[in-house]
């Protein structure tokens, strides 16, 4: 240890009461500071990262509807809200855009059965749904499932009698785009065409979002009576849904298209409430039950755009193409997070504030007691520099051992906070199993605060410590 | 050599000012052992303050080797007395929370250069000096586990440590008992005589300045010169007083 350092540390030492003391207020500002920061940073990952991913943008065509009463009539009544593959590609051209995933939505009614293995009971739901590039999700399917559209591929499909036949994961039931045709307008069963062979089938894959699963867990299964679900345990899960048919009577159509889907994963990007499949299931069926031009007639692009700074250049060029970005509350709930972290970043700053005055009655008073000391070290040639850099010295060490008692602090706080909210909060969506994150940065900047506000409590004293003339102080002057 | 040239001080409180030097002129050749003496106020310390660079604010010039001492950087002249000037003050000054060694060893920290020593070198030295001294089974003793005596040792060892060339001694023997002052007066002849140290020494004793070669005297903010011839090196006894000696 050198010389002065040594020094540094013997007054530590004899003025350890004085300084700890000096040093509650830093702990606490420097906890607070910590503590709150990394609770912004904790919600903001699941706010950001898990509800409002910010590296994608939704383009969606420019609505014009006007309310009369309680209808809006305009494009999107009049169907008009769509974008083709012209647009699609004006925007993949956008500067800053990586890729561009068009969604469509499945424009048929249709209702999904099934649930029974899973719930303990058979769930009858109108469903809303769209389709999407396989690609674009290719990160968030289950290990070991596939999402892609399987009735596009060619190949002559094998003929079966029963769903053994077909191997895991597929089924044995009519070809693809068979139309059922209907007893009446109320029958969701249908009837298989006379002659129909039966073929070994692949489930149509489904990615679902998290929100439904968090929607069920916090809400659904209380009111029902059902088991909590674990996402990842529920991969694999089949069921049925009714294309043409809707628990809507007046919405049903004139034949119906029976699939079995099957679950293989979870996705931000996937829709909100509903379900998601590949793009040439809901291609293929728009048409079925429109027109041929609805093969390209999109409802939304997910634009991604990996560059955080492209963003509002993105969402510019998107405006200039009479198209609209849509709101996912992602600006709004960006907005009130930072205001929240700003609110206690400055209520902290005030604290530590505070305590760098009292930091500095402590050194003034310190001073003035060891006048004599710093007159004889002045005497046997140590310069002001010295003397200034032993107590700021002293400042920064009370600093940094404040510092990480405050970071220490703000982890225990942390831990307690997450415990409680474990044992006693009940589930909520986007419960998350901690509220904290604490970035490397944070860390350090609590350690730079402190030491900081430490050397500005000190610098004054410091200064009229270096500034005694030795001649005065050691003969009374 | 030090040479003071029409060194004028004076201090304010609010109003008045007190001129305590008015113009003094003397001069100390390397190896001369004076003692300054006066009433109280009478600018003794100031004096011996200045020649050590502590005070810079007077009028005239102080030379100390030819260095115009007013005319040093603040920095420079921290250099100065760490180099050369060795303090013994009355009140002893040592930090109470260093140890003996830490204490003597102290000046080393503020050395810069090549002159500075390594931890090992600057622990040897102090534990030379504090054998001079005669304190070396105490290095590791605090301060307030020394008698007076021995404390005033301490701060004499820690005047030598940089082997100053001149040493300034304010009042050393006044918190002392006559015993202890005597051998402390006696170690600063030692010192005088073996190592040539120019010793200047501020008392209001005149048993010690009778024992020294050399008085300045200083009143009414002016200088008395006082030589004498001493006869063979005073013993310790000849400062103690017949009725307090041993």
């Amino acid at each position: 240890m050198s010389g002065l350092r040594r020094v540094i540390a013997a007054d530590l030492q004899r003025s350890r009461s004085h300084f700890l003391l000096a040093s509650i207020g830093i702990v606490v500002g420097i906890a607070t500071f910590t503590f709150f920061i990394a609770l912004s940073q904790g919600v903001r990952a699941v706010v950001l990262g898990r509800i409002f991913p910010l590296d994608q943008l939704e383009v969606v065509p420019k609505s014009l509807d006007i309310a009369i009463g309680p209808l809006a009539i305009g494009t999107s009544t009049l169907g008009g809200d769509v974008i083709d593959d012209a647009r699609v590609r004006q925007i993949n051209a956008l500067p800053g855009v990586e890729t561009v995933y068009p969604k469509m939505r499945l424009t048929v009614p249709a209702i999904a059965l099934g649930g029974e293995s899973l719930l303990g009971a058979d769930l009858r739901s109108e469903i809303v749904a769209d389709g999407i590039e396989p690609a674009l999700v290719a990160a968030d399917v289950g290990a070991g499932f596939e999402f892609r559209d399987f009735d596009a591929e060619p190949g002559t499909p094998k003929a079966c009698t029963t769903d053994d036949e077909c191997g895991e994961r597929r089924y044995c039931g009519a070809p693809a785009g068979t139309r059922l045709e209907r007893k009446s307008r109320n029958d969701d069963t249908g009837r298989v065409p006379e002659g129909t062979a039966t073929v070994c089938r692949d489930y149509v894959p489904v990615l679902a979002s998290e929100h439904v699963v968090e929607l069920y867990n916090g809400a659904l299964r209380r009111a029902h009576g059902f088991p909590k679900l674990v996402p990842d345990s529920v991969l694999g899960f089949t069921f049925e849904l009714v294309i043409g048919s809707s628990m809507v009577g007046a919405s049903n159509k004139g034949h119906l298209v029976r699939e079995r889907a099957m679950l293989v994963g979870f996705s931000r990007k996937s829709i909100a409430l509903g379900l998601t499949i590949p793009l040439g299931y809901v291609r293929r069926l728009n048409v079925d039950f429109g027109q041929p031009e609805d093969a390209q007639r999109y409802h939304s692009v997910v634009v991604m755009v990996p560059n955080k700074n492209d963003v509002a250049a993105v969402a510019k060029g998107v405006s200039d193409l009479n198209l609209v970005v849509a709101d996912t509350g992602a600006e709004q709930a960006a907005l009130l997070i930072a205001i929240f972290t700003l609110i206690f970043a400055l209520v902290s700053a005030v604290i530590v504030g505070i305590a760098a005055v009292n930091i500095m009655h402590v050194f003034f008073m310190l001073v003035y007691e060891r006048q004599h000391e710093i007159g004889i070290m002045r005497a046997i040639g140590a310069r002001r520099g010295d003397i200034t850099r032993i107590i700021m010295g002293e400042a920064a060490s009370l600093g940094f051992v404040s510092g990480l008692a405050g970071v220490a602090l703000a982890f225990g706080a942390s831990f307690g906070f997450d415990w409680i909210s474990q044992t006693y909060v009940p589930d909520f969506p986007y419960k998350p199993e901690t509220y904290f994150e604490f970035p490397w940065w944070l860390l350090l900047a609590a350690l730079a605060f402190a030491v900081s506000f430490c050397i500005l409590g000190a610098f004054l004293p410091a200064r009229r410590a270096a500034r005694m003339e030795p001649a005065a102080v050691l003969s009374g002057h | 050599m030090i040479r003071v040239r029409g060194m004028r001080k004076s201090y304010r409180t609010g109003k008045l000012v007190n001129e305590v030097l008015r113009g003094v002129d003397f001069e100390v050749d390397h190896g001369e052992l004076v003692s300054i003496v006066g009433p109280s106020g009478s600018g003794k310390s100031t004096l011996l303050h200045a020649v050590g660079g502590l005070d810079r604010d007077y009028e005239g010039s102080i030379e100390v080797d030819g260095r115009d001492l007013r005319s040093l950087s603040d920095d420079a002249l921290s250099d100065y007395r760490n180099r050369s000037v060795g303090f013994v003050f009355q009140s002893f000054y040592l930090l109470p929370h260093l140890t003996v060694l830490e204490n003597v060893a102290l000046p080393a920290v503020f050395t810069r250069g090549t002159q500075r020593l390594g931890d090992a070198a600057a622990t040897a030295r102090a534990r030379e000096v504090l054998e001079q001294v005669e304190l070396g089974a105490r290095t590791d003793s605090t301060p307030t586990m020394l008698s007076g005596g021995q404390r005033q040792r301490v701060a004499i060892a820690r005047a030598l440590f940089n082997r100053p060339t001149l040493m300034l001694c304010d009042e050393p023997t006044g918190n002392l008992d006559s015993k202890m002052g005597a051998q402390i007066l006696a170690l600063f002849h030692a010192l005088n005589r073996d190592a040539h140290i120019t010793v200047m020494i501020v008392t209001h004793d005149s048993r010690i300045s009778a024992a020294t070669p050399r008085t300045l005297r200083v009143e009414d903010g002016a200088l008395h010169d006082e030589r004498r011839e001493l006869g063979p090196p005073v013993p310790s006894a000849a400062v103690v007083p017949a009725a307090e000696a041993p």
